[in-house]
């Protein structure tokens, strides 16, 4: 438990809690709450060999990879839908063998965290059997139970180094307020030895008591102030999904060459996040906030 | 007189894969399955209970559908939505009724693959990946299987390359042997025809589109499948369907699926059973 009252540090500061190496859960999922800002930070100092789990991702793992960043890749889906198709340097990676895939289940993970959540060894889940995913995980073994004979897979608990979670508002003992979707992030929360939070703005506690409180201080080790921190990914209530940035992104990670030039263009900027804000441009951030001024507005995001 | 697009029938045909009361789940990256849940909602499934993909809101009432499945969007309307471990935990009970299946392959029991195609090792194609579908494939009730991607003949193949997501039987067993408490694939709908599956859980043709042969569906297909004694047209839709989904789905999410030499499809609403 982190019960220091303040805990509020800078990005960089915040990103030096991830070690070359970590198992790292990255929060939100797919185009939602992903931990953007400290996905290009953990880039821009170089972080190595990282081990990431999860549910759905996208761009977030994507990126990392594309920047090498990261030896093990155990989600249960890495890419951008049908709308912008196969996640490209997760695709190129796992086709050469540069980063080892654990691909998983969203029920197994879920399971896995939960052991860890509560401090057993292992829980079984139905499923699995059957399937080749014990291929990719030499580590879950078969357990009979004990009152009806019934053969279950038994998965071990998951217990990542660092959970980085992205949401709307927190407060200074790290306490954050996020609307749904959770994905896991609570999970990950508890599961993990530490959580690194990134937040829009940070509260007085009075006003975080307001809207609710989804994951308790209690397990966040530091917080950041990082507006726009989940772009291009969206941060509801206040923006929406870059889908033009992500629609950019793809197409460049698509070769190694143009992907490395996603990586100096965007990430290993000299300004780090402001000088990403600037060339994201206001006028762009600023529409993404405007969603909820009309149907047609908000629908006009994605046309 | 009215004329629709193939994507607009091969969704509604979709939709009637789905019953009144059924709780139904579509997953992510599944614009036609997802569109056709809202068109049954609208239609004859009032009462199903509508799971929306990755937002887990029950009976949500979109403005419109976007192009991601985790979008603000796709709750609006809804009284509740899940936590993701509640919607996860109700399908591994076996509380959930039907549920929306695609791959990369597809083999004829019906098991799917979205892992990797090729050497698992060093994948030819390194799928995204089967999300929750690899579990709760095992015990939710029926499985409406679809694929957009028959005619390129590398999707329903006689085995594929990794099983993510679990169909009648496997080399391991049957769904009997291997304790799964769901009912499996109940139906294939592909943009070449329509299959169930017979009592060794084999893939059968049951309806053709009408612009497509038999010929062309054993062409596209890696195995011998079995075909029903009575092969009937693929019912169309009614001015009522088409309607609904064209409110539902203005920005055409559906399309993304298809192969673009699937959109000159097109057909009129004659003798539609309005």
């Amino acid at each position: 438990m982190y019960l220091d009252p303040d805990k509020r540090v800078d990005l960089a500061t915040a990103a030096s809690y991830v070690h070359d190496g970590h198992m790292i859960a990255l929060g939100g999922g797919l185009s939602a709450r992903l931990p953007m800002a400290m996905v290009r930070e953990l880039i821009r100092q170089g972080r190595r060999d990282l081990h990431v789990v999860g549910s759905a991702h996208s761009m977030d793992v994507d990126l990392l990879i594309a920047a090498g960043a990261l030896a093990i890749c155990e989600e249960s889906y890495v890419g951008f839908e049908q709308d912008l198709g196969l996640a490209p340097a997760y695709r190129r990676a796992a086709e050469t063998g540069t980063i080892t895939v654990k691909e998983s289940c969203c029920v197994t993970i879920l399971t896995q965290l939960r052991a860890a959540e509560m401090g057993l060894p292992f829980l079984p889940v139905r499923g699995i059997k059957g399937t080749d995913m014990r291929r990719l995980h030499p580590e879950y073994a078969e357990t009979t139970c004990p009152f009806t004979g019934e053969v279950l897979v038994a998965v071990p608990p998951l217990k990542p180094d660092v959970a980085i979670i992205h949401a709307p508002v927190g407060d200074a003992f790290g306490n954050l307020f996020m609307e749904q979707p959770y994905v896991l992030d609570e999970h990950f929360a508890g599961a993990s030895k530490s959580v690194i939070a990134t937040v829009e703005k940070i509260v007085p506690t009075e006003e975080l008591h307001d809207r609710g409180v989804v994951i308790p201080g209690y397990f966040v080790q530091a917080i950041a102030e990082v507006p726009f921190g989940a772009h291009p990914a969206s941060c509801y209530p206040i923006y929406s999904y870059d889908r033009a940035h992500m629609s950019t992104y793809v197409q460049a990670a698509a070769k190694p060459e143009s992907a490395d030039g996603y990586v100096a263009d965007w990430v290993n900027v000299p300004g780090g996040e402001d000088e990403y804000r600037n060339k994201v441009g206001a006028e762009s951030l600023a529409r993404l906030t405007q969603w909820s001024e009309s149907i047609d507005q908000w629908k006009g995001l994605f046309s | 007189m009215s004329s629709y697009t193939f994507d607009e029938w091969y969704v509604i045909r979709l939709a009637r894969t789905i019953s009144d009361r059924e709780v139904v789940f579509h997953g992510f990256a599944s614009p036609c399955a997802q569109v056709a849940m809202h068109v049954a909602k609208r239609t004859h499934a009032p009462n199903m209970m509508l799971i929306e993909g990755a937002m887990y809101a029950i009976n949500p009432d979109p403005p419109f559908i976007p192009p991601t499945s985790n979008d603000s969007s796709l709750k609006r309307g809804a009284a509740y939505s899940m936590r993701f471990e509640e919607f996860f935990d109700a399908a591994i009970r076996g509380d959930v009724d039907r549920m929306f299946v695609s791959g990369g392959q597809i083999d004829m029991y019906g098991n799917t693959n979205v892992t990797a195609v090729g050497p698992l090792e060093r994948p030819k194609v390194k799928l995204g990946g089967g999300g929750g579908g690899c579990n709760i494939s095992a015990t939710i009730k029926q499985l409406t299987l679809w694929t957009t991607r028959h005619r390129s003949g590398r999707t329903v193949v006689a085995e594929c390359d990794f099983i993510t997501d679990i169909g009648h039987r496997t080399p391991a067993g049957t769904r009997d042997e291997l304790d799964y408490t769901g009912g499996g694939p109940q139906c294939l709908v592909s943009e070449l025809g329509v299959f169930d599956y017979d009592s060794d859980g084999r893939m059968r043709l049951q309806e053709l589109w009408p612009d497509v042969t038999l010929e062309q569906v054993r062409e596209a297909t890696g195995f011998e499948f079995a075909v029903a004694d009575e092969v009937v047209t693929v019912a169309p839709p009614t001015q009522a369907e088409l309607d609904v989904l064209r409110v539902i789905d203005p920005l055409g999410i559906r399309r993304g699926e298809f192969d673009p030499r699937e959109m000159e499809r097109e057909f009129d609403l004659v003798g539609a059973g309005v």
